[in-house]
């Protein structure tokens, strides 16, 4: 049970809740699902002096596309991911991610700024917002920037999130027509946190290639291999993949569900599947 | 810290004042003194505690009380208030034995009602996956899904 | 000694009617509903909560501790330490006592005086208004430890100048035990080959959903304690209570709550139980605790972790003329808990449902610096069946004889029965050939070495296993409230309704359906007539509640002789009545009629008229009033005394269930991940009172079975420190990763029993440790590999197959 007292804030604007996270400076936790920071008050690893509900200010939960684009706000629960037609069409790597976060009570309530933010190092979404070119639109009292999701993630369970900042909203170009994209996990029982995961996007004609892989480093990881498949897709590629996948897990964790040596084999086996199910998916025309 | 609140609950409007330290499921269990719903981990992950908020399942235990202000809540007791008058998910429950010590149950007919809001003809696979956030230990699942699919043949049937 | 044997178990009784029917459980109406009554569900005026302060050590000597910050909290009414509490109550009672096993005693208290034994022991016991309070106050108590080296391997433990857990003792040997038939050094020497190895089983525990929960009033002006629990005996728990609180045994109450699920683990004495019935005692005030999960995890009992180092000697026929095995149990810290007896278990089960005769078994049970044991489902009978298992899956693998074979070769054989095994104990009843055969058959098993290659051929690697588990049930150790007897008092009201009252208990599972339907077909009354009261000290009789599968194996055996005492007198009324011989009646629905006549009856209702109405009446005044009858059952075939049996030894089981599993999987063998295809089930506990409730127990059975072996494990690390406190660690398998369950019963009746029931609550979890692993190791034959150790995580299946794959063989 939570046995730590703290102050709680339901503010109706985005503005209010901005002050407050600014007042706090970082002993205040912006509280948009819960599905992790609930627990981990209950746990007592998280100690906040005051909690900023984002569940009552409106205008965080949309999606929208422009041309080019499809917008998310930040406070879009999985399920609404999981199930939209616009991700189905334009993001499908995204709504394949979101079907296999936790279960369908916890993707009723868990959001995709809250997972985000939060950064675990196994979740579904970084490898995927490494390989669609996402960018997080980042809120404080004094502003607002955008940062490459490449850029966002900076190591075990930190971000370019600061004291007093909020994730607000993501975005990334629509992937429909020339992509192909696959996407993969190992997990122990359903609804786990993936043990590793990867995500590719292939280009008709493989003009852009990119793979990201979870569960492997401190946090999701960009592998380098359009250099591998400039040639083709073939088994000489997949093993350079495998190769460069492997490298890029140098630094795997540990744990019981699952030790470095197994974590870096499975990043080769994950890249290669995912890379495959992407190729595959490529659209002949 | 207290905070006023006001919910509805299974139809009824309260106003109670919670420590923001409770969360959901205790505030439904001790305030409100409902206590067919459960908690099994407190860490969202047995569903024990599952309730409808504002018609879709949650998990009670890893929301704060504070936070459903103003929203609406359905737990197992606005499912049925009458023995003899069972929701069709609850009687094929009994009929079928998809429970044995009860206490995973509650939360997994509201799994099981949810699913079959969303897809009156859902097939094996789907059933669990959709009660795959309600931990039983007693059963092993596989009357669970017999009962869920009797529901389903009973519920279309009277469509 | 003659042993009592029921040849005919029906002669007593009207004919099966409800028995053997699918009836549904009673209590469903009201779960489903969401109107149960667990314990977490009383609330009382004025009640407090309290929270605990465990140890985060594994081992150390507690120095000082600073409740003053604590105490200072508004809103906390007490602070409870060791000084305190050890000063009011005795040492904690054991409800086994160690002697009776011959083992070793420690003394333990509520609160440990001197030092912590594990991470999560109980060092001190926060009251308060509300329960974020008393949690508050808890971790604000300052402990001064100093900290011991922890204990943590049960090998390193047993060795010369290992760190001593228990002061008193010389070691941290808790007991031993050894068992041995034949010459085995003979049988070695003539074998034709001999297989080795070491099989662990790795700590898991039962993990209800409903964690441990009570409340507690103590009525000062009555002098009477109340202690509503989830617990599954209310009866020793309330001998513990009260001779640890030294109150008189009578004015304590236990009353069961429903239970939502214990799975063993509800099993007294858990220190927590005596400290919040003395706080509720001390303080005059209502106590509520509800266990948190990660508490549970720490601190409420664990289960499994035995090594077993074997070698067997077989012929090239299959046949094994000789075992030697040496188990050591890590039971963790010694408490008052049931579970470090599981060991004893293990050891008396080899060679299970095999016929060896050349043994040797020893067992050493030794106390680490982990959370102790408590009654887990399978009760140590599954480290038996996964050595036996994986020994004959060796040896078929050694001498090329197919695996099925191998086990039929080596069968006690149906008519050895009733079979003396090595430890003494007295197997009752069996065909292992017979199920064995309809197993093979519901596996299609000859057609699949085609189907294996055909899918190979696909890329896809599926692999068959098959273990056969044997489930001894009906629990009875000498010097112990875990015995083979039972009450079971049957109260018939003036308008003919039946009252059972039995001293069995429900662990949610609904034998108090399965005793209706016995009570039911021994009257010949209408079920819906019976009612049936459990686990309230005050109302129910004299029982030892529930465990190894006794409520109906042994509760509904009871209930059967109360309710044929019932009927002997309801037919010499009636027979008053009818103006015939008793002998000539039967009944059925609540009507007794003449056998030869149907019409010429009377109803229940109008005998028990006769009886309570019309005492000086006619028909009822040659017999004495009221129509109520207690009786107690005491299971045949187990012995204490040796020296009254010619084979000398001990017998704890008087029942003897199995089952024999098969299971299909699919192995990927690039990432080690594990998919039941299909798993099987050929079941035999003798009679089965509800099929429909039997067959769901067994599904339960299966997936705390299948969870052990592939998913759930409690990891300590090298310093004591438990890794695994949630269930995002500790992963219990959802819906999506168990397959469907295909289940056939076969009814072979223990001559033992009344009804000639078995138990089936145990039944399915022991098989799939060696089952699944049979599989895996038969998708990648080429590989070769031998599993020996579970869980089969994919990272260590991944592990084994690659080790194999670079040294050409593949022990793991």
């Amino acid at each position: 049970m939570i046995s730590q007292e703290y102050e709680f804030f339901a503010p109706k604007e985005l503005a209010e809740a901005l002050a407050i996270l600014h007042r706090f400076a970082g002993k205040a936790r912006p509280l948009s699902g819960g599905m992790t920071l609930v627990p981990m008050m209950t746990l007592g690893v998280a100690q906040p002096e005051a909690i900023v509900s984002l569940n009552h200010i409106a205008g965080l939960d949309f999606i929208v596309e422009t041309p080019e684009i499809i917008r998310i706000g930040a406070m879009t629960r999985h399920r609404t991911l999981e199930t939209n037609t616009l991700i189905r069409r334009y993001l499908p790597l995204l709504s394949e991610a979101a079907s296999h976060i936790g279960d369908v009570q916890v993707r009723h309530r868990g959001t995709i700024g809250g997972s985000l933010s939060h950064a675990d190092p196994a979740a579904d979404y970084p490898p995927i917002m490494l390989v669609i070119g996402a960018r997080m639109k980042i809120a404080n009292a004094a502003g607002e920037r955008w940062v490459a999701a490449r850029d966002y993630f900076k190591g075990l369970m930190e971000t370019d999130l600061r004291p007093g900042d909020l994730l607000i909203e993501i975005e990334a170009p629509k992937l429909a027509g020339r992509f192909g994209t696959g996407y993969q996990r190992l997990h122990r029982i359903e609804g786990n946190f993936p043990i590793v995961n990867a995500a590719a996007v292939i280009e008709q004609g493989f003009r852009s290639a990119r793979l990201a892989l979870g569960g492997i480093g401190d946090r999701a990881l960009l592998v380098e291999i359009e250099k591998h498949l400039r040639n083709g897709f073939n088994d000489a590629a997949l093993d350079a993949i495998s190769d460069a996948a492997y490298a890029v897990a140098k630094d795997a964790p540990s744990d019981l569900n699952g030790d470095t040596e197994y974590r870096r084999a499975m990043a080769r086996v994950f890249a290669k599947r995912a890379v495959k199910l992407a190729a595959a998916a490529i659209p002949a025309n | 810290m207290r905070v006023p609140i006001e919910v509805t609950v299974n139809g009824k409007a309260h106003r109670v004042e919670v420590d923001t330290r409770t969360v959901l499921a205790d505030m439904i269990r001790d305030q409100l003194r409902l206590t067919g719903t459960h908690v099994g981990c407190g860490t969202g992950s047995c569903g024990a505690c599952t309730v409808m908020l504002n018609g879709r399942t949650v998990k009670s235990c890893c929301i704060l009380a504070p936070d459903v202000d103003g929203q609406e809540i359905m737990t197992i007791e606005g499912l049925a208030d009458d023995p003899r008058h069972l929701h069709p998910i609850q009687e094929a429950f009994v009929v079928n034995h998809g429970l044995q010590c009860g206490y995973c149950t509650p939360g997994m007919v509201l799994s099981a009602l949810q699913l079959l809001n969303e897809n009156p003809h859902p097939a094996e696979a789907e059933i669990r996956r959709g009660i795959a956030g309600n931990l039983c230990r007693c059963t092993g699942y596989q009357f669970i899904v017999k009962s869920i699919e009797a529901a389903a043949a009973k519920m279309a049937s009277k469509k | 000694m003659p042993v009592r044997r029921y040849d005919q178990p029906q002669s007593q009784g009207s004919a099966l009617k409800y028995v053997g029917a699918e009836v549904t459980a009673v209590k469903s109406r009201k779960l489903v509903a969401g109107r149960g009554q667990y314990a977490g569900d009383i609330y009382l005026d004025g009640m407090l909560h309290v929270a605990f302060l465990r140890s985060p050590h594994a081992h150390a000597r507690i120095r000082k501790i600073d409740t003053s910050e604590a105490r200072a909290i508004p809103g906390v009414v007490h602070v409870l330490t060791a000084e305190e509490v050890n000063r009011d109550l005795g040492p904690l009672l054991y409800t086994i006592e160690p002697e009776g096993m011959g083992a070793k005693r420690a003394q333990l208290f509520a609160l440990p005086p001197k030092k912590v034994r594990f991470v999560g022991e109980p060092v001190a016991v926060v009251a308060a208004h509300d329960k974020y309070t008393a949690r508050k106050a808890a971790d604000l108590i300052e402990v001064d430890y100093e900290s011991l080296p922890a204990v943590v391997d049960c090998e390193a433990a047993l060795e010369p100048g290992a760190e001593l857990i228990e002061p008193e003792w010389s070691d941290n040997l808790l007991g031993s035990r050894d068992f041995r038939s034949g010459d085995p050094d003979r049988a070695f020497a003539e074998a034709d080959g001999v297989v080795k190895g070491t099989v662990r089983t790795h700590r898991y525990l039962g993990t209800p959903i409903e964690p441990r929960a009570y409340v507690v009033n103590y009525d000062s002006f009555e002098g009477r304690l109340t202690f509503w629990a989830s617990t599954q005996h209310p009866h020793q728990l309330r001998a513990c209570l009260a001779d640890t609180l030294g109150l008189p045994e009578a004015s304590v109450r236990v009353i069961q709550a429903d239970v939502g699920g214990a799975f063993g683990l509800k099993t007294p004495f858990y220190p927590d139980e005596a400290l919040i019935a003395y706080l509720a005692y001390k303080l005059g005030r209502p106590i509520k605790w509800i266990e948190e999960r990660a508490e549970n995890f720490l601190a409420g009992g664990h289960a499994r972790e035995e090594r077993l180092h074997y070698e067997a000697a077989y012929r090239k026929d299959g046949s094994v003329t000789g075992l030697r095995v040496r188990i050591i149990a890590d039971v963790g810290a010694q408490s008052t808990l049931q579970g470090c007896w599981m060991a004893y278990v293990t050891a008396s089960c080899i060679p299970t449902v095999y016929k060896i005769p050349n043994c040797e078994i020893r067992l050493q049970v030794a106390v680490t610096n982990k959370c102790p044991w408590t009654a887990y489902r399978g009760f140590g009978k599954e480290a038996a069946t996964f050595l036996m298992e994986r020994l004959m899956d060796e040896v078929a693998a050694a001498t090329g004889i197919d695996r099925a074979a191998v086990r039929l070769r080596n069968y006690i054989q149906p008519e050895d029965f009733p079979y003396h095994q090595v430890s003494g104990s007295i197997l009752d009843s069996g065909n292992y050939p017979a199920a064995m055969t309809r197993l093979l058959k519901m596996l299609d098993y000859d057609r699949f070495e085609s189907e294996r290659e055909a899918a190979r051929k696909q890329g896809r690697r599926i692999g068959i296993g098959i273990a056969h588990e044997l489930m001894p049930e009906g629990c009875t150790l000498p010097s112990s409230l875990i015995s083979g007897y039972d009450g079971c008092t049957i109260r018939v009201t003036p308008s003919g309704d039946i009252k059972v009252l039995t001293g069995v208990t429900s662990p949610g599972t609904g034998n108090e359906t399965g005793i209706a339907q016995i009570v039911a077909d021994t009257l010949g009354a209408d079920l819906k007539r019976i009612f049936v009261v459990q686990g309230d000290t005050e109302i129910c009789p004299f029982g030892l509640g529930n465990f190894s599968s006794r409520s109906i194996l042994i509760g509904g055996a009871a209930a059967r002789e109360a309710a044929v005492d019932i009927r002997a007198k309801m037919f010499k009324v009636a027979s008053k009545m009818l103006e015939v011989m008793p002998a000539d009646l039967d009944a059925e629905d609540g009507q007794i009629f003449v056998k030869d006549a149907r019409s010429h009856a009377v109803s229940f209702a109008d005998v028990t008229r006769a009886i309570y109405r019309e005492s000086y009446g006619p028909h009822a005044l040659d017999f004495e009033p009221g129509l109520e009858v207690t009786r107690y059952y005491r299971t045949p075939n187990v012995y204490h005394q040796p020296q009254l049996h010619p084979f000398g030894g001990f017998s704890a089981y008087p029942s003897w269930p199995y089952g024999l599993a098969g299971c299909v999987v699919e192995v990927d063998p690039e990432t080690g991940a594990v998919k039941i295809l299909r798993y099987c089930y050929v079941h035999d506990s003798g009679k089965i009172v509800n099929p429909l409730l039997a067959e769901g127990n067994l599904h339960g059975g299966f997936a705390q079975g299948i969870g052990g072996a592939m998913y759930e494990n409690l990891a300590y690390d090298e310093n004591g420190q438990l890794r695994t406190t949630t269930f995002y660690d500790y992963t219990i398998p959802t819906a999506v990763d168990l397959p469907h369950f295909e289940v056939e019963h076969q009814e072979t009746l223990s001559p033992f029993n009344p009804l000639g029931c078995k138990g089936v609550g145990e039944s399915g979890i022991g098989a799939p440790l060696s089952a699944i692993c049979s599989a895996i190791e038969n998708a990648l034959p080429e590989l070769k590999l031998q599993l020996r150790e579970t869980p089969l995580t994919p990272n260590r299946v991944w592990g084994a197959i690659e080790r194999a794959r670079r040294a050409g063989n593949g022990k793991a």
